[in-house]
This record gives C-alpha cells, sequence and structure tokens, in this order.
C-alpha cells in the first residue's frame, strides 16, 4: 500500500504505569484501583440497591440495564415465534399450526423484533450506556427525558403484549391495508396504539442522543475525534427524528379508518391502498438503517481494538453514515415496484436505491482494510464482528438483487427477500449485538465471562444462522411465496434444512444466556480496561462510577490509536505541556465546534 | 418417506420468454455480486491468517487512510451497481409493456379471499386454473374484489400485485421447458402477497397447452394423452372438480393424521338424511337444502359447527356450477370426501374416481403411515 500514510512514534518509555502502553488511550488512564479500593468503591451499580434507586434512576447506565432486561425478555418472545414459524414449516402441509395460529405467529415474529427488540436493542441499550461515557460526559443531556423515553416505550410494548394476550394480531408487521383496515378481525388497533407510542419514545430517545453529541462533549473531543459508534448513533437518531412521525401519523390515520370508516386506504370507500404504503415505507425503509446502522457502529469499536488498528478511512466511514441516513430517505418506493405505482417513479427509486448501496460497501471494504496490518486475537466479540462482515455482504449483495427493476419482479414478496432482511437484521444487527454486548459486558458489569463459552456460542450462531437461511435464497428463487403455512412439496427440503439449521441458531442463542449470568458470580475481575481499548469509556473503573468519571476527562488524541508504541508517554508529554503535535492540540479545550 | 426423496429442483423452470431474460440479468447479477463477495471474503480470510496474533512483540502498522483505495472502491461497485440498474430498467421496460398482440389477447384475473378468478379471452371462467396456448403472447390484467393479492407464476418469472380499486397487468409468451411432456406443462401459480387466513391456499394452476391440445380443450373435447379415458362431463363429475376448485375441501375435508379439527361438517352420506340446526330447526337435505347452503350458508347452522362459511354468491358460482357441485355432494360415499390438501384436478383427461385415485395425495402423510 504505497498510498497509505504509515507512521510509527517511538518516545521514551513511562514510568507511572506498570508497564509501556502500546495504544494510545484518548485521554490520561486513571491508576487501576487495588482490591481494597475496588471493595469500598461506589459504583453505579453498588451505591443505591433500592427498587426506586432503580425503576426511578436518571442514571444513564441503570436505564440502559432496564432495557437489556426488557428488551431480552421480547427477542425470547420474538424467538419463540420463529420456532414456531419453522417448525410448522418442516412440512408443506404445516406441522403444528393452523393457517390462522401461523398468520399470528409471523405477526408476532416480525412486530416483536422489529418495535421491541432490533429498534430499541443497541440504542437503548448500548447507546444509553455508552454514549456519555464516550464524548466524556456525566450523563445525557435530558437524564429526566432519558427516564421518560424508557418508560414510554416499555408502556407502549405492553400493547403489544396485550394484543398477544387477547388473540394476537394477523396483519403481518406491515399492517397493509384494505386487510387491515377492514378484513381482519384481529387486535390492529391495540398494535397500532403499541407502534404509535414506541415511536415517541423513538423520537425522545433520538432528540437526546443529538443534544449530547452536540452539547456534552468534553474538552477535546472534538467532531473528528468521536469515536464512530457515537457517529452512527447520531446518524439513527436523525433519521428517528424525521422518520418516526410519519409512522404515527400512518397508523393514526389507520385507525381513523378502522375505527370510523373514513375512507383513507380503502379504495371501496374511497381510499388508495398505495397511499399507506408511501407512507408505511417512508418510515419502514429508514427504519431498516435506524437497526443497522448502531450495529455498523459497534464494529468499528470491536474491530479496531481486535486488530489493534486505527480505522481506515475514519471521514469515508463516519460519512458514509451520515450519507446511509439522507439517502435512506428516497428509497423507500423500492418495496412498491410492483404495487402499481408509476413507471418513472419506479426508476427514480431503483437508481436511488443502487446509490445508497454504495456507502454500505464502502464500510464493508473499510472494516476489511483495518485488518489489514493488525495484530489479530480472535475474542468473542471478534468472532462476532467478523461473522456480522460475512453475513451483511451476502446481505447486502443480495439487496442489489431487489432493488433492480427487473430482478425484484421475481423475487419479489418470495423467501429470498426473507433470507435477504434476515442476513442484513439478524446477519448484521443480531451479530453486531452480540459483538456489543460481549464487547462492553466487563465494562457494564466489572467481570470477565468465559472465554471459551463464549467463543463457541458466536461460532454456533455464526453456523446455525448461516444454515439457516442460505436454503431459503434457493427456495425463493424458485419462487416460494413469503408467509406461506402450506407450500408444495417440492420445496420441503429446503425448508427441513433451514429449521434444523434454525434449532442450532437457538441453541447458539440461548448459551450466551448462562455464560453471562455465571460470570456475574464467578467471573474473574475485568479491571478497567481488559482489552486495552482507546476510548474514553474504558479510562475509567468498572463498573463505572455513577458520575462516570472522577473527573472531567480531556481529550488529546483521536479514538482508536492503537498503532502508536509507547502512547501513555505522548500523553505525559502533552499534560506538561510539550506538544508533540501541532495539529492534533490545536483544538484541545474546545467544548463544541459545529 | 418425504417427498424430498425424490429430486427436489434446484432451478425454477424457464416457461416463458420473459423468464430467458429474466434469467439473464438475474445470473449478471448474480456473477457479479458473488465475484464482489468472494474478493471481499478472499480478503477477510487472507487478513485473518496472515495478521493474526503470534507473540506479544508483533506491533500494528499504522494505517489512517487512503483517498485512492477508497475512491477505487467507491467507484468501481457504483459502476457495477448502475450497470444492474440500466439492464434492470430494460428488464423492467420488457416486463410491463406488452406488445400489441399479447394486448390483443387479454386474460382478466380477479383476486379474492381466497381463490383467483381468471377469465380468458374466450370468455370461458376458470378458479385457480390458467389455461393458456403455448408460443402466443398474451397480456394479464389483473384486479382485487377485497384486498391487495398479487398474481405471481414463478415459472414465467412473473408477479404483479393485484391491488382493489386499480387494474395491474403483465404479459408473457408462455414456452414449453424440455421437460413438457405430451403438449401440456403445468406450473403453479401463487398468491405473493399476504392477503389472510387463507393465503397459503391461495393457490393455483397454470396449464400451457400445444396448439393442438389448447383447441382440443377449448372445444371442450379433450382427451388424455393415452387417447383411451374419455372426459366424464356429468354434473357430479364436474361438481367434483368444482369442489376444489372453490376449496371446498379447505374446511369440509376427509381428516389425516396430522390435519386440524375440521372446521365444517363433512359431507358423505348427507343425501336425504334429516339435518338438524342450531336453531332447533330440522331440514332434509335435498338439492334445495344444499342449494342454499353453499349459496347462503348462514341460513342454516348445523348444530356444534360456527357460521364462518362465506356465502358463494352468484359471483362465484354461477347456477349451473352449483347445480353440479349439488349432485356432487348427493354423489359423496364413506370415504369419497377429498383430503385438505388435495389440489384441482388437471382440467383435462381422466375419469371420474374417488379423491384419493386422481387428486395428488399429500406426500408427507403417504409415506408416513
Amino acid at each position: 500500500m504505497t498510498a497509505t500514510e504509515t507512521q510509527t512514534e517511538t518516545i521514551r518509555v513511562a514510568t507511572t504505569t506498570p508497564g509501556p502502553l502500546d495504544y494510545t488511550p484518548q485521554m490520561v488512564p486513571p491508576p487501576e484501583p487495588t482490591d481494597a479500593e475496588d471493595a469500598t468503591r461506589k459504583n453505579y451499580l453498588n451505591y443505591d440497591y433500592s427498587l426506586f434507586g432503580w425503576l426511578f434512576t436518571l442514571d444513564h447506565k441503570r436505564i440502559a440495564l432496564m432495557y437489556l432486561a426488557a428488551v431480552s425478555v421480547f427477542f425470547l418472545f420474538g424467538a419463540i415465534a420463529a420456532g414456531l414459524i419453522r417448525t410448522n414449516l418442516i412440512t408443506p402441509t404445516g406441522a403444528i399450526l393452523e393457517l390462522d395460529q401461523y398468520n399470528k405467529a409471523f405477526t408476532a415474529h416480525g412486530t416483536i423484533m422489529l418495535f421491541l427488540f432490533l429498534i430499541p436493542v443497541i440504542p437503548g441499550v448500548l447507546g444509553n450506556f455508552l454514549i456519555p461515557l464516550m464524548v466524556g460526559a456525566k450523563d445525557m443531556a435530558f437524564p429526566k427525558l432519558n427516564l421518560a423515553s424508557f418508560y414510554v416505550w416499555f408502556f407502549g410494548a405492553l400493547f403489544f403484549v396485550y394484543q398477544l394476550l387477547v388473540g394476537g394480531l394477523d396483519t403481518g408487521w406491515t399492517l397493509y391495508p384494505p386487510y387491515s383496515s377492514k378484513y381482519s378481525h384481529t387486535n390492529v388497533l391495540y398494535a397500532g396504539l403499541g407502534i404509535f407510542i414506541t415511536g415517541f419514545s423513538s423520537i425522545l430517545t433520538a432528540i437526546n442522543i443529538i443534544a449530547t453529541v452536540h452539547k456534552m462533549r468534553c474538552p477535546g473531543m472534538t467532531w473528528g475525534r468521536l469515536p464512530l459508534f457515537v457517529w452512527a448513533m447520531y446518524a439513527t437518531s436523525i433519521i428517528q427524528l424525521l422518520g418516526t412521525p410519519v409512522l404515527a401519523v400512518t397508523v393514526v390515520m389507520l385507525a381513523i379508518e378502522r375505527l370510523f370508516g373514513v375512507g383513507i386506504f380503502d379504495p371501496s370507500i374511497g381510499g388508495d391502498p398505495l397511499l399507506f404504503q408511501h407512507m408505511f415505507w417512508f418510515y419502514s425503509h429508514p427504519a431498516v438503517y435506524i437497526m443497522i446502522l448502531p450495529g455498523m457502529g459497534v464494529i468499528n469499536e470491536v474491530l479496531t481494538c481486535f486488530s489493534r488498528k486505527n480505522i481506515f478511512g475514519y471521514k469515508a466511514v463516519a460519512w458514509s453514515s451520515v450519507g446511509i441516513a439522507l439517502v435512506g430517505f428516497l428509497v423507500w418506493g423500492h418495496h412498491m415496484f410492483l404495487a402499481g405505482q408509476g413507471y418513472y417513479l419506479s426508476m427514480v427509486f431503483a437508481l436511488l436505491t443502487m446509490l445508497v448501496a454504495v456507502p454500505s460497501a464502502i464500510k464493508v471494504f473499510n472494516w476489511t482494510a483495518t485488518l489489514y496490518g493488525g495484530v489479530i486475537t480472535f475474542s468473542a466479540p471478534m468472532i462476532f464482528a467478523l461473522g456480522f462482515i460475512l453475513l451483511f455482504t451476502v446481505g447486502g449483495l443480495t439487496g442489489l438483487f431487489l432493488g433492480t427493476l427487473g430482478s425484484d419482479i421475481h423475487l419479489h414478496d418470495t423467501y429470498f427477500v426473507i433470507a435477504h432482511f434476515h442476513y442484513t437484521m439478524v446477519g448484521g444487527m443480531m451479530f453486531a449485538w452480540q459483538a456489543g454486548l460481549h464487547f462492553w459486558w466487563p465494562k457494564i458489569t466489572g467481570r470477565l465471562y468465559s472465554d471459551f463459552w463464549s467463543r463457541l456460542a458466536a461460532i454456533v450462531m455464526l453456523v446455525g444462522f448461516a444454515l439457516t437461511f442460505l436454503p431459503q435464497f434457493v427456495v425463493g428463487y424458485l419462487g416460494m411465496p413469503r408467509r406461506y403455512p402450506n407450500y408444495p412439496p417440492e420445496f420441503q427440503i429446503y425448508n427441513v434444512l433451514s429449521t434444523a439449521a434454525a434449532y442450532v441458531q437457538g441453541l447458539g442463542y440461548a448459551m450466551p444466556i448462562f455464560y453471562l449470568t455465571a460470570s456475574l458470580f464467578f467471573g474473574k475481575k475485568a479491571g478497567n480496561n481488559p482489552y486495552r481499548a482507546t476510548g474514553l469509556e474504558w479510562q475509567t473503573n468498572s463498573p463505572p462510577e455513577p458520575h462516570n468519571f472522577p473527573e472531567t476527562p480531556t481529550v488529546y488524541f483521536q479514538p482508536y490509536e492503537y498503532g502508536v508504541k509507547d502512547g501513555l508517554s505522548v500523553v505525559e508529554k502533552l499534560n506538561s505541556g510539550t506538544k508533540s503535535d501541532g495539529a492534533q492540540t490545536k483544538t484541545v479545550g474546545a467544548t463544541s465546534d459545529h | 418417506m418425504f417427498a424430498f426423496m425424490e429430486t427436489p429442483p434446484i432451478l425454477p423452470l424457464q416457461a416463458s420468454e420473459f423468464a430467458r431474460q429474466y434469467d439473464l440479468l438475474f445470473w449478471y447479477t448474480m456473477a457479479v455480486t458473488m465475484t464482489g463477495g468472494a474478493v471481499v471474503y478472499a480478503l477477510l480470510i487472507y487478513c485473518c491468517f496472515r495478521f493474526a496474533k503470534r507473540s506479544e512483540a508483533d506491533r500494528p502498522m499504522r494505517i489512517l487512510g487512503s483517498t485512492k483505495l477508497e475512491l477505487i472502491w467507491t467507484v468501481i461497485p457504483l459502476f457495477f451497481f448502475l450497470s444492474f440498474f440500466v439492464w434492470g430498467v430494460r428488464v423492467w421496460d420488457y416486463a410491463i409493456n406488452p406488445p400489441k398482440e399479447a394486448s390483443d389477447r387479454e386474460y382478466f384475473a380477479v383476486g379474492k379471499q381466497w381463490m383467483w378468478k381468471v377469465q380468458d379471452p374466450e370468455g370461458l371462467r376458470h378458479i385457480n386454473e390458467l389455461t393458456v396456448k403455448v408460443d402466443t403472447p398474451m397480456k394479464m390484467t389483473g384486479t382485487s374484489e377485497d384486498v391487495i393479492h398479487d398474481f405471481g407464476i414463478p415459472a414465467f418469472r412473473s408477479k404483479f400485485d393485484v391491488v382493489p380499486g386499480r387494474y395491474t397487468a403483465a404479459w408473457y409468451i408462455p414456452r414449453f421447458t424440455d421437460k413438457a411432456k405430451g403438449g401440456i406443462e403445468t406450473h403453479h401459480l401463487f398468491c405473493d402477497q399476504y392477503c389472510g387466513q387463507g393465503h397459503s391456499q391461495m393457490v393455483g394452476k397454470v396449464h400451457v397447452l400445444s396448439a393442438e391440445n389448447y383447441e382440443n380443450w377449448q372445444a371442450g373435447i379433450f382427451r388424455s394423452t393415452d387417447k383411451k379415458k374419455p372426459v366424464d362431463g356429468s354434473p357430479a363429475w364436474q361438481g367434483r372438480i368444482l369442489f376444489h376448485k372453490l376449496q371446498c375441501n379447505g374446511c369440509h375435508f376427509n381428516q389425516q393424521v396430522g390435519d386440524p379439527s375440521p372446521k365444517a361438517p363433512s359431507l358423505e352420506m348427507i343425501a336425504g338424511t334429516v339435518r338438524e340446526m342450531a336453531d332447533g330447526k330440522r331440514f332434509t337435505a335435498d338439492d334445495q337444502y344444499i342449494y342454499n347452503a353453499i349459496r347462503n350458508p348462514s341460513m342454516h347452522i348445523r348444530t356444534g359447527w360456527q357460521a364462518i362459511m362465506p356465502a358463494f354468491h352468484i359471483g362465484l358460482a354461477t347456477e349451473n356450477d352449483l347445480y353440479n357441485l349439488t349432485q356432487y355432494i348427493k354423489s359423496l360415499r364413506n370415504g369419497d370426501l377429498p383430503y385438505r390438501t388435495d389440489k384441482s384436478p388437471a382440467p383435462i383427461g381422466g375419469a371420474p374416481k374417488s379423491s384419493q385415485g386422481t387428486a395428488p395425495a399429500p406426500a408427507t402423510k403417504e409415506g408416513g403411515k
């Protein structure tokens, strides 16, 4: 690589630490507490054990853990529904469920996984926990709003649970009228209310994150030094802020039609069903980026740390997030090529879809290039992150078939689509979530989990996942439509293979429940920075104190400076006033430079 | 034991002119994306092996990025993505703009929960069946009576949403594949847009006939390929086809192992028996009773059953159809009722038999017993 800038600095060994650091943290790390200090130290987990202290906490880290508990339960619900679906598909005539039950199962799977797991999981858990830590703040910009958005989301989620208990929903998560507004006898209104209310939570969280990133950055944390996870969350928040209100309006219109018979979407009373699809996908296509962008952010953090490398092309990765967020708003019509929308409209959407695929491709190449020249270790978070790239590549490339006008005709609404978006949403987002959870688990809990079991779980999930959805590409190209409980018998082998692998995958998802729980009781103490990572969140205690840092941090360096040897001495030099790098210190002390 | 013990299909049949054009685009996209994916995978695997940590003394390079490389992997994918777009528009343009000879031969499909009503250019109407002449351009226009459906024929690579309140269309030039035998080839017709409970029951058959067979079929004198079995045109025989086509056996079925419990009473041996209603009334099951039970099911609700049967109004079953159905139901003896999963028998050939004889039996159940 002749064009790459290669630079190594050798500076004297720091004397205040047990040994030389082979990386440069963004700030001066505090001394590791001794065991005696650690025993008496107040952290965010042990400073208040009361129930009130948890339920009405304003601490972003505790709120993150409440999200973690809730989304884990909802993931279990969604996974059970997935298990029912796959088991039913073992035989061409439906192995265990009747038609209605199957329809309710796949609707429950879709709505729960999307609205109660994929959308809130990384923003709610990792975003909440990490963004204040990563920008060097004591908390989110609006701690009370943060708590409120959790409860609003949870209240909305209860409507999903309620509608499940009183009979379920059979419209599919897409809620297309006139089926949903007139023909379905199931609980469309409760589910709609759930979507409406959880949407407010999305908006509030987005406002909070945007405000935090703009106003709460510590001295020296310029935009160019923000960890890419923060960039990704910032881009996600923009989408949530702009897109979610449209979904809320759409759901209200659907409810008005269903309740009062006002003809909005149903053509038999003067409406237009395509209007719903336009409004629905105006939110729901960007929503897939709401789901995947935070995951991409996590991957940046994990890959750099475990390959000991600077991210390749910081600016390209950061701006591709923002690019995806903006262009992602202009491609919703590619869900409607066959729905009867206009000829030229479809062409414009297809062209923009090809353009929005480019930033994702850039990211994949940047990640691969990041590994080049690294010193790679394969801990569980790294295996998950590599799994993300492997699976997301397949998901992204198969998306091109569906975004191309001609080839979408045959593949639309077949299992090819199912396989494609599971490769992005599960292979992408789920693996990013697991990578993030495993990466920051020592920071969140202060404990290390089993290395062996976590790696095994990562491999089981990866293999199980890939084999579950590969046969679905084949059966989709053969023409098997989605949402079919009964299907022609010649498709059976592919469904049996898929189901068998789904069980393996399910086993993989169950494993972390055990070894992560075990780590809380038997895990070794993690120490402040078990992975020798550079981010601010690692330069404080594990678990962090209630207000994150003993004193306000000052940032001197880019994130991901894994390549500079003897990094701490550089920090020391800066502290003592010897500015070794004019460009880097120019903006030291700025709190906000937008 | 299982259906998949037979060789499963790997690629869909190319049974239309469009399918050939479509597959060129599909496999071009596949070749490019597989190559791109292989490049990424190769680089990943190379890096993971070459740069795996081997000793504590290993030090990483410090590489911040490269504008040149960024440009390369922006422009090259963009070039290929745009090539997909351009080719995709060409294929799309072909797919949605029927030539005049196709428009002159227009079929009409109406989707309703949960069946397809297809009318061919000669005015014949069929349910869940589309019979077309090979190598002859034709247009298919569709709409829906209720919710959004999607008229999809995988072997033709064709699909379009049928939306209530508007007309949408596709066109085909059906072709025989090399698997076609005896001047007839049959393909799946699927509803691809989720439409409620019976979405997966909203399936049918597309029969591509040779010109000679098509003429015979149209004339109603088609004989099966062995030329020995004439079509039985009796009302009960036609009623049996209707019984499948109207998917009466979705609810009125002969229960097998693994089936859900029937949602509707068995229809075997009912002719002339006395039927007890939920409201206490009693009726003798004669022609008039069966007629009413189909045309307006809520008139008579049997004790122990729910009022879930849809009304088969005049738009669904003509008087002629209804008569044929009635004759079929009256003819049912023990064990004659079709299985739940039985599909419509072919529209041509075959003498009347019991349901087990001609209808394709559900393969999984068959071997398991």
